[in-house]
């Protein structure tokens, strides 16, 4: 299935995916939305909330059970797993000639070698005696040497130190704004996410509880600081009292008026306030 | 070993392999060494000829028996070559991308599914079949010089393998089964364990079964003396036959022979015994079924078939199911 709405790289309609045959569970359920092309994607949620379910069926590496996934064709999107896979027993310099190899015509050496310069290695160490940080580099070098439109990355972040996560998400962020790569990126680390995605995605319990720009997104809720009281209009995500004091996080029905101290949300706040509530409040 | 020719999925396919590949090549040049090396070793002990024609071989000669014996082994190791390239293709080459996860690396580069796996395959054929035409070679080498001292050796599951189109045709029905195992089970050692199970049966089964493809020809002679099959022939079976030419069923006698007077005290009592029954019932002559050797290419051809079939159906079940999984 390839994408064929203009300005879309990746739409789901209905999409939904089990798994382990009649008895398995739902991995995602109902998902829809449409990511315009040139986004940077947070695909956020809770462990098992189907977040890598997302990125493989949008991979193509599985079939939706329902519903479709409109996406680029296979030569035109790079993923990289959760776990970095990579053959072991070829050096560093024979993973890069593999993504040479497998894509014909598009890769990009210097793009490549780029990632995985500062990595502390020479190019004749076998992959296998990577440490996981350096394997990330490697898996991600090959990702940004195929030059694609679409980068689909699980957790491309967890196993670098500060330092190099600090690198190679200024590198990722500079080529994907130059070429307007379109990047959906999962992750747990939300400061990660903060001032370097645009769009986001939350799932939770295999269904989309939040989807749209992040401005849109922040726009709309607000955070309110006060005596206790009642909210409506607004949804409250999520609140706490503290004596007579509340804090609460709302997705504001019009302006909100009231003896509150309102302030827009960060990221953080928006992504922590609905993260908390298991069922969460009515997008 | 890596070719500059090599392009695409080939390229990596070999890249990872090439210790395989060397191995391979290493352990056909020992095979070549010392084949070699008893072929020398045996050539300076003269023949001992015998007076119907034939030869012996001098009994000092220990590079003979050596040489018999080497081959023994390298022949069953051709024999056994289809099992150990199935194992390989199922765990190291398909299991082991889908448990280590590199299968998400391998199939979101530009290169579709299908061709992954053909690449795969392919050359995984071309590396297994040259091993074992120059593994024939070698044993091709020894045989010329022992073959003709062995009587029914053609048929042998050792030499019948390795001197034949079979062998072939077992490989390409391991690389097909491998690859359909391999994406099934999806785990290196379980798949390795299955494919190899799936084919050593399949060796098993056919090697059973074999002589039962060609419908045996049949001779004749007075009963009596040993009746051999004529040119080499594998005799499958053997009886006696009534004057009308009607086979005859030898426990027909059993019970004759059991209550004929005096039967555990005289040695004499039992040939006698049986002589009347025969006689009784107008045993002349004896049969022999046998498969000559001109069998042998018909059989390998019949048992090829088999195999290809086989060989078509599995991996016409590899390309679905992997079509199936990866859109």
């Amino acid at each position: 299935m390839t994408a064929h709405t203009e300005g879309i790289a990746l739409e789901a309609d209905l999409l939904g995916k089990k798994y382990g045959g009649r008895r398995g569970g739902w991995a995602l359920r109902e998902c829809d939305f449409a990511l315009p092309t040139g986004r940077i994607c947070a695909l956020v949620g809770p462990n098992g909330a189907g977040k890598s379910t997302l990125l493989a069926l949008a991979a193509g590496l599985t079939r939706p059970t329902e519903g479709t996934l409109a996406r680029p064709a296979r030569d035109d999107l790079a993923y990289v797993a959760q776990s970095k896979p990579l053959h072991p027993r070829l050096t560093v310099a024979d993973t890069l000639r593999m993504g040479r190899e497998l894509n014909p015509g598009r890769w990009d050496g210097a793009a490549a070698l780029r990632v995985v310069e500062g990595g502390g290695f020479s190019s004749d160490t076998l992959v296998h005696h990577l440490s996981g940080g350096q394997r990330t580099r490697v898996a991600l070098a090959l990702a940004l040497g195929k030059r694609a439109g679409l980068l689909l990355l699980d957790e491309p972040m967890a196993d670098l130190d500060p330092l190099a996560r600090h690198q190679l998400m200024g590198l990722l962020m500079a080529d994907a704004a130059e070429r307007g790569t379109t990047v959906v990126m999962s992750s747990h680390i939300l400061t990660e996410l903060e001032g370097s995605c645009d769009h986001l995605l939350l799932l939770a319990g295999g269904r989309i509880r939040l989807a749209g720009t992040v401005d849109d997104l922040l726009a709309a809720h607000a955070l309110l600081r006060g005596p206790v009281g009642d909210l409506a209009p607004h949804t409250v995500v999520d609140s706490r009292t503290t004596g007579r004091q509340l804090t609460a996080l709302v997705r504001r029905e019009g302006p909100v008026e009231g003896p509150w101290e309102t302030t827009e949300p960060s990221l953080e706040e928006l992504l922590l306030a609905h993260l908390r509530t298991p069922e969460g409040a009515p997008a | 070993m890596s070719s500059p020719a090599l392009r695409g999925p080939a390229w990596v396919t070999v890249r990872q392999y090439r210790r395989t590949l060397w191995a391979a090549l290493a352990l056909v040049l020992l095979a070549l060494a010392a084949v070699a090396a008893l072929r020398i070793w045996d050539a300076r002990y003269p023949d001992t000829a015998l007076e119907n024609g034939g030869w012996n071989p001098d009994p000092d000669n220990r590079a003979f028996g050596l040489l018999q014996w080497l081959l023994q082994y390298l022949g069953m190791g051709l024999a056994l070559l289809p099992i150990a390239v199935a194992a390989l293709v199922a765990g190291p080459m398909v299991a082991r991308e889908y448990e280590s996860g590199t299968y998400s690396l391998s199939l979101t580069q530009s290169v579709s599914p299908a061709a992954w796996l053909r690449s795969k395959l392919l050359l995984t054929a071309a590396g297994a079949s040259l091993t074992a035409l120059a593994g024939m070679g070698v044993f091709a080498l020894g045989w010329s010089r022992t073959g003709e001292v062995g009587y029914f050796l053609w048929a042998e599951p050792y030499v019948y393998i390795p001197t034949g189109a079979v062998l072939f045709a077992y490989l390409l029905a391991a690389l097909a089964v491998g690859a359909l195992i391999g994406q099934l089970v999806r785990r290196t050692l379980p798949a390795m364990a299955a494919t190899a199970l799936v084919m050593g049966l399949l060796t098993l089964v056919l090697g059973a079964y074999r002589w039962s493809l060609m419908p045996v020809e049949t001779v004749t002679g007075p009963a009596g003396p040993t009746l051999w099959a004529p040119g080499n022939g594998l005799v499958m079976d053997t009886g006696l036959l009534t004057s009308s030419g009607a086979r005859f069923d030898e426990s027909r006698c059993w019970e004759q022979i059991n209550n004929a007077p005096g039967i555990d005290t005289d040695p004499q009592a039992w040939g006698k015994a049986q002589a009347q029954c025969f006689a009784d019932h107008g045993v002349v002559s004896q049969y022999a079924d046998y498969h000559p050797e001109s069998h042998f290419w018909p059989t390998q051809l019949i048992e090829s078939g088999i195999l290809l079939a086989l060989a078509a159906l599995a991996l016409y079940a590899a390309f679905r199911v992997l079509r199936a999984r990866h859109p």
